[in-house]
């Protein structure tokens, strides 16, 4: 028999997530905290001055850029791969498979060593495009094995339907094939963003020197808690607005 | 028909092309990129020293060691994890699966940071307890890191698995306990055979994150020994030319490292004797 939710397991596994990430933001606003008190002895923005005197904002401008044009360059190419691997059309997909599973074992941080050595070739070392380039190497794998899981079947019959039904293929695409694949289309786009959010290795070879936010937070972990703990809230912010819109998305009806 | 098909397949390989090529290209001209740092110093000639260098350190050693360990550790406690909160989850309302989820989207240096506040000599589980029975960040067994690992990595692999325990597996189970087969039986016959793919492969690619990232490790981890990614790092920092074909021949040797046991994996899951 099938159980109901368990309200107090719900409740623990809340508690385990947010506890410690609570935790974080109390440590962000302590200017002291000596042990052993449990409660700060001073609160203040000296993580907020510290964080944002150097390099930080830059970073988070640099991450984001990065990470937005990676997420939308991966989905742009992943669309046409994702439809043909979706619908099972490929006699032999293990191939395919085999060159997507790829760059998912490597270190990301021997990608961007070998992508320097051309970077610095064409004058690209450090530069934007770089880092997207290299971050593309990661994401647009995920982003393919995520957004194949959207076609199928089901959307090939609605799509039939449409166009027996005489819709021009634009309006096909706009009406039918787009709405449907929507859900899948956002996860796909939002993964896409999170790996190269995230990436560090890739960051730190092919950057360069150009400060990016997994680059710039690590020497504080160690160093500075308070300074380190306020870059991870501003590290944390797209995570949380992940979270926000798939509790959005799955209160919506199909 | 012979012509439609072979126009349906040319139209497949032309959608295929545009991702497939520029993953072949920054794929393949990153290994290429990095097998040539390995094997040519910068201004120098070509040559195998980088190699020799790095297969004569004890350092890299005791890296390929620890490494190897900790990622072993952390991918076996996650999947072991993932497995026992999958089989527990898998009758749950949305709300249980959805707050399990909830790590997946958070970036390893910020689980890493947050274990820093918390498990460091001084952290809040110190204060709270008045001591630690064992250092859990910077010990030399690299506690820590597995921590993080599976705190980050037991979520990912439990979306997988239940994913796989859908309706298909719920009336299989179902029908297999209605003619009396033990649960023990149940968990080896029908939900292991079930959960075996996306396991394996899931196993795969943490343990592949594991061997290769530096975030967690530099964070959490000893300052001896460095893992195989904190080596090629260290390397870089040290003589300017050769440091660079020595970092390069650690990184290719780690990811030929991956590939191999990932073959060795999938092999292993598809025997039909291997689970």
């Amino acid at each position: 028999m099938a159980e109901r939710l368990s309200r107090p397991a719900a409740g623990v596994l809340a508690a385990l997530v947010a506890v410690p990430l609570l935790a974080l933001v109390v440590r962000a606003f302590a200017d002291e905290w000596r042990a052993p008190a449990l409660v700060p002895q001073q609160f203040g923005l000296r993580g907020v001055e510290v964080a944002f005197s150097g390099s930080s904002g830059e970073a988070f401008g640099n991450s984001l850029v990065v990470a937005l044009a990676a997420a939308a360059l991966a989905l742009l190419l992943a669309w046409p791969a994702a439809r043909v691997l979706g619908e099972r059309r490929l006699r032999h997909p293990a191939p395919v498979f085999l060159l997507l599973a790829m760059p998912l074992l490597v270190p990301s941080y021997a990608v961007g060593t070998g992508l320097t050595e051309w970077f610095i070739r064409l004058d690209l070392d450090g530069t934007l495009p770089a880092l997207v380039a290299g971050h593309l190497t990661f994401v647009l794998p995920y982003v393919i094995l995520v957004l194949l899981s959207g076609f199928g079947p089901r959307l090939t019959a609605l799509e039939e339907v449409a166009q027996v039904n005489g819709l021009s293929p634009l309006r096909r695409m706009l009406w039918v094939t787009l709405p449907a694949a929507a859900p899948t289309v956002g996860a796909a786009a939002l993964i896409g963003f999170l790996v190269s959010w995230s990436d560090y290795g890739t960051s730190l070879a092919v950057g360069g020197g150009r400060p990016m936010l997994p680059v710039v937070l690590l020497p504080f972990v160690g160093a500075d808690p308070q300074v380190a703990a306020t870059l991870a809230l501003l590290f944390l912010a797209p995570a949380v607005a992940v979270l926000a819109l798939a509790v959005r998305a799955g209160r919506m009806p199909l | 028909m012979t012509g439609a098909r072979w126009r349906s397949g040319a139209r497949d390989a032309a959608l295929l092309t545009p991702a497939l090529a520029v993953l072949a290209l920054l794929f393949g001209g990153a290994i290429v990129g990095v097998t040539r740092v390995s094997l040519i110093p910068l201004g120098q000639n070509a040559s195998l020293d980088a190699w020799r260098d790095l297969f004569g350190d004890p350092l890299f050693g005791d890296a390929v060691v620890f490494t190897l360990r900790t990622a072993l550790i952390s991918t076996t406690l996650a999947a072991l994890v993932a497995l026992g909160l999958a089989l527990a989850a898998q009758r749950r309302g949305t709300l249980v699966r959805s707050l399990l989820a909830l790590p997946v989207p958070v970036p390893h240096l910020l689980v890493a940071t947050v274990a820093v506040v918390w498990l460091a000599p001084g952290g809040l589980a110190d204060r709270i307890l008045g001591g630690l029975p064992v250092t859990l960040v910077r010990d030399s067994g690299g506690l820590g890191i597995v921590l993080v690992y599976v705190y980050k990595e037991a979520p990912f692999l439990l979306l997988l698995v239940l994913a796989a325990l859908g309706r298909g597996h719920q009336e299989s189970d179902e029908a297999a306990a209605a003619l009396g087969v033990t649960p023990l039986q149940r968990l080896r016959w029908v939900t292991w055979p079930t959960v075996r793919s996306p396991l394996v492969v899931g196993s795969i690619v943490v343990f592949a994150f594991a061997l290769g990232a530096f975030e967690v490790p530099l964070a959490v981890g000893p300052s001896y020994p460095p893992t195989i990614a904190e080596y090629a790092r260290q390397a870089t920092q040290g003589d300017l030319i050769s440091g660079q074909s020595t970092a390069a021949a650690t990184l290719l040797l780690s990811a030929a490292g991956s590939i191999a046991l990932a073959a060795l994996a999938v092999r292993a899951a598809r025997d039909p004797q291997g689970g």
